[in-house]
């Protein structure tokens, strides 16, 4: 396999106190337990890049179109030269659902406001956000993870202490944010999370996104740090986190919302299932695919419970946790890794059954009555004529009583 | 356009091409348009100025071609709608009774044709005035596409699943091609391509923004391109189907014979049509015999909200206010057509803020400057020339949502909704007149001084006091008005339930409220023959239901229908005898209570609603026995119509009722009942009505404590019903009742006690607190307290019955402290 492209950034040699922009060089892409998006789909963006039509805005990779095509695939593979070789490459579809949502980011990203993805856990927010960020910038890795415990500093810059006792504040001394990295090359800068830092850390964003500045009180010969052009930020934030941390009014109107909403319809929710836990099986070198009747059923599950009506239009209860799509992937490759080491290696509707359970019961034990009911009400009916809701049915209930 | 036809599969491009330029070069100018379409309206005027026909055809009901005038009118301002109705009064048909409730009663329709300042067809009538061009529609009456009832179908239709589609069915609203468009594989496999997700965005993108048409030859030309492939992937089976044949063939007829009769050329005359019927066959046919019958056709004042789809309208216009911006924009010596999109955008991004800051949002000017840059950004991204309605719409979520749309955007998108279909209400010309019925109206309220609430936005509440006469006929014009379903008054107290007396009326005057008067003419020309037939036609649907036809006969009674209400008290007579349903019957018997209240002032003959009264009443009790076992869902159904007839009984009525005959048919129902529950029941009313002592109770409750545990556990269910039927006799018979429950409860063990609880104290619950109160006094008595120590107890604030138990649950304790070793 052909080493990985460092992703391109705007040289940042020409700033004296600039670090390198980091990308995932030196191991070779099979060492890594999940590649970044720039990584793994380099072929793809690489044919966009060679197939380009349209203007790309300042420090862009790809236009914009592009970058739509790269997340919502293209019917048509592209032709290109990639490592020397006149090949097609096929561009797939990254992200499922409305492309308005695409779209509205995409333009959101080449105005002079940020983009704050919304949405219940497991909508697909980190993974647009990478792909946005990978497709544009061509690094998906200038990232913050927020938490209770992200300091401003670690938005901003901090500095090396040792160095600093020894030699004082300069340049070289100070250690750069991924924000700031961002800035100095022009970069998208991705915050995840963002609801989880307390509102101070949230507010040290207010003056980046305003005036594209960060202040160094420091380096009074050296104190501002300005960005370039085609810096944005993409910050992620759970709808149920909203609330708890909220953005100050201030930070609200310089973030355009754009809000994921969990997929609706049973025909995409299976596409996501069976091309996510496919890649995911790949990865895990798990043989074999989990079969169509058997993603419908894991899906029809979480679609009934989720919506809290089944398809016959009988009402069940819901579960108080968040049944996401990510959920159904998880239930689908802990099915497909159960049934490989313990099982005959093919994934039935019992496997699904058996790893059901910690998906749907996590923090409220109720959640375990509103499953019981859902499979003496809802299963136990499709079991008596359906072969599969029967060895479904039959597992789940082994379980539930143990 | 010939690029957009390129690489469709299933589609002959050049054999496409060659159709549309055929139309194109045809003496006979065909002008393609869509409804509601504001570059349609602008492009089409230019051509009409540019060629000065001597006559315009337009796709417009031919019945209506009188009423042009009337529309052309400079008095007459859109929003305003052709509204045509026909009535089967012979049943020639065959769908009396299908279509309408009953046999005898004839089957209507109605459809609405709207026009709105730049509807196409509004335009090419204004321009036509301007330049002395004739004008007629052709399209075929919409009587004319009803399928006549074939005997022997009703079974075949049966078996037809539910909500299967069925176009055969009479339209309801005006017939438009794009239907047709939406479902044909052209669009279907552009949308696909191009990343249309409705059919109005793919218009927008195509025909209404971003100039891509310099003058209306190049519009014409692209639009006929369109329609042609659109019709070239539609299937003959879909356009028979939807009638498309027969109306085209009306049209033809129409075009041909004028031009005929008025030895007009071809080159004289235009024809405005939806695109897709450009390519209608050039035969004339034999033409299609109408069905005969009444047919009324009428303009009629429109709003923005009724042609939007929002208020259901399908072949509506989604944003009417918008579409409205973008015309003006092009309008006047100085409008620049290229840049009208863009300030169409402003004005409704202004708007919208405006709108959404008077709700409550955070919305400054710095968000409207990134919307519409959003916006720009997201027509370039999508391929669209200018920003379109689905541009802004989403640049202003993206830029002011803070959240989840329908939660956190609720305000934001409601403001959106507002100021997108706008609240323009048109205007009809004076001289076109009024239909009888909208004119009774209007005198009406002339005539009963309520002038004031007219043109008023704002609810007005009045208060009616019935024995004043002005008051009264106010009140029989509202009940009439209820009754034909316009919705200018609304009764919020008083009627049936309420006071004799005093009405309260709550008065709104809206343009709908015209339309829904032109809706119902059909019925009758005045007020009362309206309401009279309308009230003939529920009947007809309900005669065998003693419940629905008193309630209209005391409905007939408060509209003043002298001739419906001895023709109803005929009709209640024979459903009181034909309803064999104690629920029915008990209801009916409510109504015909308050009718007899109402007889003297209302001058009806008390005499014969008392006669209904009595037979209603005997009906009942007949038929109180049938529901001894019903299921337990009507249990309550049940026990409500079975104190009714008790009410009746003991109420002011009940003099002449025959009492034993009550009771008799209560015992009956008891006996044969195997439900605790109207058991209960049955012993309440017999206990209420003193049919029984009061102790017979208590013996029923003692046979509980004797009998085997699980009809024991049903003794709960019985005192519920008891409780729900008797209220005051209950209390004479108290002592004997709460012995009887302490053996019971004793004779109980705990489980069994816990399984009685719940509906043992629903039951207690149904008792008022006073009568709760003297039944724990009872307890505590039977428990050692004295007589007079209730009193001072009380002053722990607390009830006598409570305070012997704490006394009880005192000492219980103390005997058990005695026995713990510490």
């Amino acid at each position: 396999m052909a080493k990985a492209k460092t992703p391109s950034a705007a040289d940042p040699s020409s700033a004296p106190n600039v670090a390198p922009v980091p990308a995932p060089a030196s191991p070779s892409e099979s060492e890594l337990l999940r590649e970044p998006a720039e990584l793994k789909y380099r072929r793809e963006l690489e044919a966009l890049r060679q197939n380009e039509a349209d203007q790309a805005p300042a420090a862009w990779q790809l236009s914009p179109r592009s970058v739509l095509t790269y997340i919502t695939g293209a019917k048509k593979p592209l032709k290109a030269k990639i490592d020397g070789k006149e090949v097609e490459v096929a561009i797939t579809r990254k992200f499922f659902g409305d492309d308005s949502i695409v779209e509205r980011s995409i333009v959101t990203l080449a105005s002079e406001r940020a983009l704050l993805l919304v949405g219940d856990p497991g909508t697909g927010k980190s993974w647009l956000s990478e792909h946005l960020a990978a497709a544009i910038s061509g690094t998906s890795l200038l990232t913050i993870q927020g938490t209770a415990g992200t300091t401003e500093e670690q938005i901003k810059y901090s500095w090396n202490i040792a160095r600093i006792i020894a030699e004082g504040p300069k340049p070289e001394n100070m250690i750069q944010s991924p924000c700031m990295l961002a800035m100095r090359a022009g970069k998208i800068f991705r915050f995840e999370e963002i609801t989880r830092c307390v509102g101070d850390v949230q507010d040290a964003l207010v003056s980046i996104c305003s005036d594209k500045t960060i202040a160094v009180p420091e380096l009074p010969d050296d104190p501002m740090v300005f960005a370039r052009p085609g810096f944005n930020i993409i910050a992620t934030a759970n709808a149920r986190d909203q609330g708890v941390n909220e953005l100050s009014a201030a930070l609200k109107r310089r973030f355009n919302y754009i809000h994921i909403p969990v997929v609706s319809d049973q025909k995409t929710e299976v596409e996501i299932v069976r091309t996510r836990s496919a890649e995911l099986l790949e990865r895990y070198k798990i043989p074999g695919r989990i079969e169509e009747p058997v993603l419908k059923l894991l899906t029809t599950v979480f679609r009934e419970m989720r919506q809290g009506a089944t398809g016959e239009g009988l009402s069940v209860q819901k579960p108080t946790t968040t049944l996401s799509t990510a959920e159904a992937i998880g239930v689908a490759l802990d099915a497909a890794i159960h049934s490989r080491y313990f099982g005959t290696g093919t994934v039935g509707p019992e496997d699904i059954a058996r790893n059901l359970i910690g998906s749907i019961v996590k923090e409220d034990l109720a959640d375990l009555k509103v499953l019981k009911e859902y499979m003496s009400l809802v299963a136990k009916k499709r079991a008596a004529s359906d072969p599969a809701w029967k060895l479904f049915h039959d597992a789940a209930v082994k379980v539930l009583s143990a | 356009m010939q690029d957009i036809l390129a690489d469709r599969p299933g589609l002959d491009a050049n054999a496409v091409e060659q159709r549309a330029r055929a139309v194109l070069a045809e003496p006979l100018y065909w002008f393609p348009v869509r409804h509601h379409s504001p570059s349609a309206a602008r492009f089409l005027a230019e051509a009409l100025r540019a060629r000065r026909p001597r006559v315009i055809f337009i796709e417009g009901p031919a019945e209506a071609t009188e009423m042009v005038q009337h529309i052309a009118d400079a008095k007459t301002k859109p929003p305003i709608a052709i509204y045509s109705s026909y009535r089967d009064d012979d049943n020639v048909l065959g769908l009396a009774g299908i279509a309408s409730s009953a046999p005898d009663v004839p089957a209507k329709w109605g459809v609405w044709y709207p026009l709105l300042p730049y509807s196409p067809e509004y335009v090419a009538i204004r321009v036509a005035k301007e330049i002395g061009a004739q004008v007629v529609f052709i399209d075929l009456p919409h009587h004319g596409l009803i399928a006549p009832h074939v005997a022997g179908e009703e079974e075949a239709e049966e078996e037809e699943e539910e909500g299967e589609e069925d176009d055969e069915v009479a339209p309801a609203e005006q017939a438009s091609w794009e239907n047709l468009a939406v479902e044909s594989d052209f669009y279907r496999s552009l949308a696909e391509t191009a990343g249309y997700r409705s059919w109005a965005e793919c218009w927008d993108a195509l025909f209404e923004v971003g100039g891509r048409h310099a003058d209306a030859e190049e519009f014409r030309r692209d639009l006929t391109y369109f329609c042609a492939a659109v019709r070239a992937t539609t299937s003959d089976e879909r356009m028979l189907r939807d009638g498309t044949f027969a109306r085209e063939d009306h049209m033809w007829r129409a075009i041909a014979t004028t031009l005929a009769e008025q030895k007009l050329r071809p080159e004289d005359a235009v024809v405005v049509c939806g695109g897709f019927h450009l390519f209608m066959r050039r035969e004339l046919v034999p033409a299609q015999v109408l069905p005969k019958g009444t047919v009324y056709a009428t303009v009629a004042p429109y709003s923005y909200y009724r042609t939007s789809e929002r208020s259901g309208y399908g072949a509506g216009n989604r944003a009417p206010k918008y579409y409205e911006s973008i015309y003006q924009h092009t309008q006047g010596p100085v409008a620049v057509v290229a840049d009208a999109p863009i300030r169409a955008m402003v004005d409704h991004v202004v708007a919208v803020l405006a709108r959404g800051r008077r709700a409550g949002e955070l919305l400054s000017s710095a968000d409207a400057i990134s919307i519409t840059q959003h916006a720009r950004m997201l027509a370039s991204l999508r391929g669209h020339k200018a920003p379109t309605l689905d541009d802004v719409r989403d640049g202003i979520v993206s830029c002011c949502c803070k959240g989840r749309p329908e939660e956190e955007g609720r305000y934001l998108l409601a403001a959106m909704s507002e100021v997108e279909i706008g609240s323009a209400v048109g205007r009809v010309t004076p001289a076109l007149g009024r239909l009888p019925l909208v004119f009774d109206f209007y005198r009406t309220i002339d005539e009963l001084d309520l002038g004031e609430t007219m043109g008023k936005e704002k609810k007005t509440k009045i208060a009616l006091d019935l024995r004043q006469e002005a008051d009264e006929r106010r009140s029989v014009f509202f009940h009439r008005l209820a009754e034909l379903g316009v919705s200018f008054a609304a009764i919020v107290e008083g009627g049936a339930t309420n006071t004799l007396f005093r009405e309260v009326w709550k008065v709104e005057w809206s343009p709908k409220v015209e339309t829904q008067l032109i809706e119902n003419n059909l019925y009758g020309d005045t007020m009362e023959a309206a309401a009279t037939a309308k009230i003939d036609e529920e009947l007809a649907r309900e005669q065998d239901d003693a419940a629905s036809v008193c309630e209209r006969l005391l409905r007939a009674t408060n509209m003043d229908l002298p001739g419906l209400v001895l023709r109803i008290e005929e009709t209640a007579g024979h459903a009181i005898d034909a309803d064999a349903r104690l629920v029915s019957l008990a209801r009916a018997l409510t109504h015909l209570t308050v009718l007899r209240r109402q007889a003297a002032r209302k001058k009806i003959r008390e005499d014969v609603v008392k006669d209904l009264e009595g037979r209603c009443f005997a009906r009942a009790c007949f038929a109180i026995p049938e529901v001894a076992n019903v299921p337990v869902e009507d249990h309550e159904e049940v026990l409500a119509a079975l104190k009714s007839v008790a009410e009746a009984l003991l109420g002011d009525s009940g003099v002449g009722f025959d009492s034993v005959l009550f009771v008799e048919n209560v015992r009956s129902a008891y006996a044969e009942s195997a439900s605790p529950y109207l058991r209960g029941a049955m012993c309440g009313l017999l206990t209420e009505t003193r049919a029984q002592p009061a102790e017979v109770l208590s013996q029923e409750i003692l046979k509980f404590a004797q009998s085997r545990p699980e009809v024991m556990l049903t003794c709960g269910e019985f005192l519920d019903g008891v409780m729900a039927t008797s209220r005051t006799a209950i209390m004479l018979g108290a002592q004997s009742l709460v012995e009887a429950f302490d053996v019971l409860l004793r004779a109980a063990s705990w489980e069994q006690f816990l399984i009685m609880l719940p509906r043992t104290r629903k039951a207690f619950e149904r008792l008022h607190d006073r009568s709760r109160v003297a039944f724990a006094d009872r307890v505590a008595e039977l428990y050692g307290l004295q007589e007079g120590e209730g009193d001072k107890l009380a002053q722990l604030d607390t009830s006598a019955g409570a305070a012997a138990w704490m006394a009880r649950i005192d000492a219980r304790v103390a005997e058990l402290m005695k026995e713990w070793d510490f």
